[in-house]
């Protein structure tokens, strides 16, 4: 079996999809709201996004790929939201590894090789 | 001829017997660096700086416990990182005990879960192992996880952890292999006993513990267990920190002793057997005196050996490429220039003859040198007057000569030793010893009462130690330090 995207809006729903698939690698990629005409508020995300999503065919078989909306600008900015408490994030987009420390962040993000080095490499 | 023939993978070396010079552009790399530690990195990721096309070989042999780690050598993994990381722990541990005499107060006892302490420093080391991979990507330099050992000139053999084998050529090569823990030589060392290797990734509590060795590797690891909580024993088998001041030495030594590890002078193992399964098990230690006919026995949950460390130089093909090494210790001879006999293989970090083995002096080294290879830098690594801390549980800074080396060399009417005993300000409330801390500092009474030696004995030793260094190779004399004001109230305006 390939690998599956899931796609999540805000922490609760992310920790639910994460606990859901426990076992699976997980790789998730958090970006910024986008609006009614699906443009991103954050716009490292919109650079990014694509970038990823060329690569994700390197996804090992039985990964699950989350693809999360964070929220909008304002909850972002709030150095108390629950995806830097918990999470640890510190910027968007953030691509990681769930589970362990390997993540890239922001400007990482736009380089493909990085990507597909997450994405294929122990 | 038929050698001629059987080199079809080696063309430079068919041309080489013709007579002919190998064409440069015919190299895979123009560096290649064995060995992905603290040197190795620095050098390579500095050549990459200059446009080389870089390549550098990590491999980790696994343990006899089977111990393995990522990329960045023994300093991120099993070195200095984990090691001050789990005396923080230690250090906070006798801070909490401190802590009721400032007016905290907090009614359960305080305990250590080693379970806890283990997975945030692994977690923090795999994110810098990770930072090492993202960044060789970044700059270009190719990474392979792979061991590598020399076939014939200017080329290498890359065997990865599944056997597959790939051969890569360079113009110039760097040895950055490192070293690794040494065992005993009796029976049930290596079946039983843990070294540094294990120890920072144990997955269990190691319980009591013998710590055979007094290197400073055995002392830190033995204070911050004690500091932990843990019943320590530290067999000797002669004296303690080879090597450093051993007026400062006992010192340590009778710290460490006043505050909870017991020491066990002049014996050495010679037999440890498992009398129990488990996590951490029974280990039954026979040890041999070194100056009677005594032998001793006693039980442990752990051993651990550290002993001492060997360079990993025996088993890279060296002797394919002519590279001379010190065959009784395995470390390889350099000029100052951090090159081998062999002109386009150089060679820097811990396997050096006669060089300290210190991670800042592998990275200077590297950095050095590869400036002088390919940026046309003159400047040659500066092995003097190099700073150190050794991180016991109180803690010793140095610079410079120990006082024993200062006499042998300049004799002893010709130098001064200003010494001091200090009580931190921060020991006074918690009635901790006032009489522990000390510094000194040995001076050339020939040469204007230079500073040649600073050593510091207290909290923060390495935070104080390094601008003495700076201090030291300006020039510092007695006078001028005299003449400076100090900060107050720290430890370091003794």
């Amino acid at each position: 079996m390939g690998w599956e995207e899931v796609q999540v809006r805000g922490y609760a729903e992310f920790v639910r999809s994460a606990e859901r698939y426990h076992g699976r690698p997980i790789f998730a990629l958090f970006c910024g709201d986008k609006d009614a005409e699906g443009r991103s508020w954050c716009p490292d995300c919109v650079t990014a996004e694509p970038v990823v999503r060329k690569e994700l065919h390197n996804l090992p078989d039985e990964s699950v790929f989350i693809y999360c909306l964070v929220g909008d600008r304002a909850y972002w900015k709030d150095p108390n939201n629950e995806f830097r408490k918990n999470l640890k994030l510190t910027g968007v987009p953030t691509l990681l590894k769930y589970g362990t420390p390997q993540k890239l962040v922001e400007e990482e993000c736009f380089k493909a090789d990085l990507v597909r080095m997450l994405f294929t490499e122990d | 001829s038929v050698q001629a023939h059987k080199e079809e993978d080696n063309p430079e070396k068919t041309m080489e017997m013709n007579g002919l010079t190998p064409v440069p552009d015919s190299y895979d790399y123009d560096l290649i660096v064995i060995g992905g530690g603290s040197g190795g990195l620095a050098a390579a990721k500095e050549a990459a700086k200059y446009g080389k096309k870089v390549m550098v070989l990590d491999f980790v042999t696994p343990t006899p416990q089977g111990s393995s780690w990522g990329l960045g050598g023994t300093c991120v993994n099993v070195g200095c990182i984990p090691k001050k990381l789990m005396h923080q722990a230690a250090l906070l541990g006798q801070a909490l005990q401190d802590s009721r005499k400032f007016g905290w107060q907090f009614t359960e006892d305080v305990k250590h879960n080693w379970m806890t302490m283990t997975e945030s420093v692994q977690n923090y080391i795999g994110s810098l192992n990770w930072g090492y991979r993202v960044t060789l990507r970044d700059t270009k330099v190719t990474y392979e996880n792979a061991y590598g050992e020399f076939v014939g000139p200017h080329t290498i053999k890359a065997t990865n952890k599944k056997g597959v084998e790939k051969l890569y050529t360079a113009e110039r090569f760097i040895i950055a292999t490192g070293e690794r823990p040494r065992y005993l030589g009796v029976p049930g060392d290596k079946e039983h006993c843990i070294s540094s290797d294990d120890l920072f990734s144990l997955p269990y509590c190691p319980g009591k513990t013998l710590v055979v060795g007094a290197s400073y590797v055995a002392l830190e690891c033995a204070g911050f267990l004690a500091g932990l909580g843990l019943d320590v024993t530290v067999m000797v088998r002669s004296i303690l920190l080879r090597g450093f001041d051993q007026d400062m030495a006992n010192k340590i030594g009778e710290y460490m002793k006043e505050h909870g590890v017991s020491f066990i002078r002049e014996f050495v193992p010679i037999k440890i057997e498992k009398v129990e399964e488990g996590t951490p098990g029974i280990l039954k230690v026979t040890a041999k005196s070194t100056t009677e006919n005594q032998l001793i026995e006693g039980e442990y949950n752990t051993v651990l050996l550290a002993i001492g460390r060997d360079p990993c130089t025996r088993k890279i093909g060296l002797d394919k490429v002519g590279v001379k090494i010190n065959e009784k210790t395995g470390k390889i001879p350099v000029n100052d220039e951090e090159q081998t006999n062999v002109p386009y293989i150089y060679a820097i970090g811990d396997i050096l003859q006669d060089k300290l083995e210190l991670t800042p002096v592998a990275i200077q080294a590297g950095r050095l040198l590869v400036q002088r290879l390919y940026a046309g830098a003159t400047t040659k690594c500066d092995y003097v007057n190099v700073p150190t801390t050794v991180f016991t549980p109180l803690e010793y800074g140095a610079c410079g000569y120990s006082e024993q080396t200062a006499v042998e060399k300049f004799g002893e009417e010709n130098i001064e030793v200003y010494h001091s005993h200090f009580w931190p300000l921060e020991w006074t409330v918690p009635s901790r010893d006032n009489n522990k801390c000390y510094a000194k500092i040995i001076c050339n009474i020939q040469d204007k009462e230079r500073v040649i030696g600073f050593h510091v004995l207290g909290p923060n030793a390495g935070e104080v130690t390094q601008g003495f260094a700076a201090a030291m190779k300006c020039g510092l004399t007695k006078e001028q330090l005299d003449g400076t004001v100090g900060i107050h109230p720290v430890c370091a305006e003794v």
